[in-house]
């Protein structure tokens, strides 16, 4: 255990490092001081309560898809649609919150727009769930078609009178179903940013996840046919629905993510709103090593290399974090048996 | 005469498995030699390392008289060593005369294919070996009599003069067994050194001129098939098996009740051609046969695995041993406590929740009745010796049948399993028996068999061909075992 620890460990300090290296590189190759970037991209999340808030914003739907990921991985499923799961949920979340009558009050308002978010991501995963389950159909592809699919739909759906017309953006959600900002706590130093109570609800989505895998019959049956489901199916335990079990509820958590963008930050949902975090989680998952700690490091991580971009944008492109990002990802991600497993040894395993 | 290709002391370890120790074997131009033993026992090992596909820990691969240095797939192919594998290695897309070219395609100036050449080749290759194959069809078209002779095309157009087939008649029909061994035959006449691994019996007795016993990774003999009688084949089949002092057990009558098991005309594809056997509370019934006669399916079928094609099985619950511990009987990177419980969360289950209590309790009742050392339900299963590994799967099993299942099955309970713990898992197995659980034991080791059960049943051949006492002389045993009403050749299996 402490081995394998240390292991993960060491991978993810050499991804962090050589994504670093890689920034510095190409900071200088513009003629910039890394260092200063460096040192400006820190204070500017960091070291300024707007940007510790803005980070915060950032981490949570990276938070929410990054266990999202984890579940699916913990069954040996690599779900790619965190992505077009979000944007359905984010779709749905801003059309309930709007038609909702005008007066609702919060308690009500607001279970009803988040239990709606988690159901949308749940049943857009239902699809990839039963081709995996029925006809084994490689889930990697499945749910990459549906994430252009949700494209598809959401843009029809939005044209076709969801949008207020002539835009591509739904109307506002009634107060009742907004979620309040951090600073409503009396941070007011958070003032103007755009973190929300969305964050401590992913923290705690984390941690239930983390038990649910753990402690629950279904989440352990689920973990055990990620490591074999060779001696599973043979000592009875239902594999095939296992697995959709996990996809379907990776697919919620997905769902659940949208509501940081669209309940806490700008109460409505426009085309393209939250879109790149389903990918993000990805990264996140798999930086976050199966732990709930992990994961919510490693959503801070991105978060702030997200906020860090803009900040730097001025001198040198922000697109720089991102090839930060990617280096990182794809360091980590070979160092990851999971991955390999996932991608490619299911047919070694039989 | 010389040999054609000699394993000089070939040495395989993996892991803590020693799967070919120190093994030295020659191979003659001109005779076909057949490697038996069991599975698991080390021959398809063997045979890569001669191939160049898997490198040897220590020893030498020697082909006319000069070694191989790089043990590469490649080396051994030049230098004329050929092997068919179990799983054929076709391009399903591409037509017949493509896979044959496919690595070794002979060109013309520039690099232009010389399909003409190819063909004429492959065509001189296949009249010499008496068939014929259709060089346009695309190989998924083919039958798998046809794949396998084209695989073979694809060595002799290598210019192999040792072909070595990995268990080639598990795929065939008893015709097209029949005509590969014709086939094979021709082979050895033109100055080859065919290999066959196989598991039956008949076509050692019907077709080689030598044989090998491999067994544990060791090689028990080699000898000319000179006597095809019962007793030379008796001997044989004690070869492959061990024979040694049966492992000590006390034995002590047990009361039979009423049958708990009984099948009834069952019929499974090509592997169960009408299994009808009964199995009674407090009986032990074990299941003889050379592996690959239908007990993997019979087990499979058993366990609810596998559905039936025909005729009946009645059974209560049944609690089942797999053959292979490390794909069925474990999740290898889960944890000792997990696999002590695998497929039983339920029962710990409430709410929906896993009472941890209530498993860890029944998790260290039973890891302290297997004795299982250390006793640690955190480490991960694949840290365990393979012993330890089957005392877990058995005591599973076990506590299964406790708790409500009435019916038994165990295949290849001991394989690989040290002395000190496949007397731990005996005393188990008879311990059930004595509480009234229904017990077949599918086994290969006779020893085991006699030691433990009431009654053998043979297996050949998808039937159960014959009863025994369990002190039936091992001439007996092996001539049922060649499985007397069959037709010759070797028995097709799905």
């Amino acid at each position: 255990m402490i081995e394998r620890l240390r292991g993960a460990t060491t991978a993810t300090v050499a991804g962090v490092a050589a994504g670093w290296l890689a920034l510095a590189l190409l900071v200088w190759a513009y003629g910039e001081a890394p260092a200063a970037i460096a040192g400006q991209l820190l204070s500017g999340t960091w070291g300024m309560p707007y940007g510790i808030g803005q980070v915060l914003y950032k981490a949570t739907p990276l938070l929410l898809t990054g266990v999202a990921v984890e579940l699916a991985l913990r069954a040996g499923l690599f779900n790619i649609g965190a992505e077009g799961q979000l944007a359905v949920a984010g779709l749905a979340v801003a059309t309930l919150g709007a038609h909702l009558p005008r007066g609702t009050p919060a308690w009500l308002a607001l279970p009803a727009v988040l239990a709606i978010a988690p159901l949308a991501g749940a049943a857009w995963a239902v699809v990839p769930a039963i081709l995996r389950a029925r006809f084994g159909a490689h889930e990697v592809i499945s749910t990459i078609m549906m994430n252009r699919i949700a494209d598809a739909a959401v843009g029809l759906a939005l044209a076709r009178g969801l949008a207020i017309p002539g835009t591509v953006r739904t109307p506002d959600v009634v107060p009742g179903a907004r979620l309040p900002r951090l600073e409503a706590l009396g941070l007011t130093s958070l003032h103007g940013s755009a973190v929300s109570f969305a964050l401590p609800l992913a923290v705690v989505v984390a941690a239930l996840a983390a038990v649910w895998l753990a402690r629950s019959r279904v989440g352990r049956e689920v973990v055990l046919v990620g490591l074999s489901p060779t001696a599973c199916a043979a000592e009875r335990i239902p594999v095939a629905r296992r697995l959709a079990a996990a996809l379907v509820l990776s697919g919620a958590v997905a769902g659940l993510a949208a509501v940081a963008p669209v309940l806490g930050y700008k109460g409505y949902f426009e085309s393209g709103l939250g879109a790149g975090a389903g990918f993000g989680g990805i990264a996140v998952a798999l930086l976050g090593r199966g732990h709930p700690v992990g994961l919510v490091l490693s959503a801070l991580l991105f978060g702030t290399l997200e906020q860090g971009g803009l900040v730097i944008n001025a001198r040198v492109p922000m697109e720089v974090t991102t090839v930060l990002q990617g280096v990182i990802i794809v360091a980590v991600a070979l160092a990851d048996a999971r991955v390999r497993a996932a991608l490619l040894g299911r047919g070694r395993a039989r | 005469m010389a040999a054609l290709l000699a394993l000089e002391r070939l040495d395989k370890r993996y892991g803590a498995v020693h799967a070919v120790a120190d093994v030295s074997l020659a191979f003659e131009a001109g005779r076909l030699h057949a490697v038996v033993g069991e599975n698991g026992a080390g021959k398809s090992t063997l045979l890569k390392m001669a191939a160049g596909v898997v490198v040897p820990d220590a020893g030498e691969v020697v082909i006319d008289g000069v070694r191989l240095d790089q043990h590469t797939a490649r080396e051994a192919i030049a230098r004329g060593i050929g092997m068919v594998q179990q799983h054929f290695a076709l391009v399903g897309v591409l037509s017949a005369l493509d896979n044959v070219m496919l690595g070794a395609e002979p060109v013309r100036a520039l690099g232009r294919l010389d399909v003409e050449r190819a063909r004429a080749r492959a065509v001189a290759v296949a009249r010499e070996m008496g068939v014929s194959l259709p060089w346009e069809a695309p190989v998924e078209t083919l039958g798998v009599g046809d794949r396998q002779r084209l695989e073979i095309v694809r060595t002799l157009v290598r210019e192999a003069r040792v072909v070595i087939l990995d268990e080639p008649t598990a795929v065939l029909t008893p015709g097209e067994a029949a005509a590969l061994y014709t086939t094979l035959r021709r082979l050895a006449d033109a100055g080859r050194a065919v290999v066959v691994v196989t598991h039956h019996l008949d076509e050692v007795r019907d077709h080689a001129d030598t044989v090998s016993v491999i067994r544990r990774g060791k090689l028990v003999s080699s000898r000319p098939m000179n006597r095809r009688d019962g007793e030379a084949m008796a001997a044989l089949t004690r070869d492959i098996m061990g024979e040694g002092p049966p492992p000590r057990l006390e034995r002590r009558a047990r009361q039979l009740g009423e049958v708990q098991l009984e099948l009834r005309d069952v019929r499974r594809g090509r592997a169960l051609r009408g299994v009808t056997l009964r199995v009674r509370a407090g009986e032990i019934v074990g299941v003889a046969g050379v592996e690959g006669n239908g007990q993997r399916e019979l087990v499979r079928v058993l366990a609810g695995l596998e559905p039936v094609d025909g005729g009946v099985v009645q059974a209560g619950p049944v609690a089942v041993v797999h053959e292979d511990r490390h794909a069925e009987g474990l999740v290898l990177a889960a944890s000792v406590r997990d696999n002590l419980v695998l497929g039983e969360l339920a029962r710990f289950a409430r709410l929906g929740m896993v009472d941890g209590a209530a498993l860890e309790r029944e998790a260290r009742g039973r890891l302290e009745r297997a004795r299982v050392v250390p006793p640690d339900l955190d480490a991960p299963a694949a840290a365990l010796s393979g012993g330890n590994q089957q005392k877990i799967v058995v005591a599973r099993a076990v506590a299964r049948a406790e708790r409500g299942a009435r019916v038994l099955v165990l295949a290849q309970p001991t394989r690989g399993v040290d002395l000190g713990a496949a007397r731990a898992i005996h005393a188990e197995i008879a311990a059930a028996a004595e509480a009234g659980r229904a017990v077949l034991l599918v086994s290969a080791d006779l020893g085991e068999l006699r030691t433990l059960c009431d009654r053998i049943l043979v297996m050949a051949r998808g039937r159960i061909v014959t009863e025994l006492p369990p002190d039936a002389p091992d001439a007996r045993i092996g001539e049922a075992m060649l499985g007397g009403d069959a037709a010759p050749g070797a028995e097709a299996r799905p």
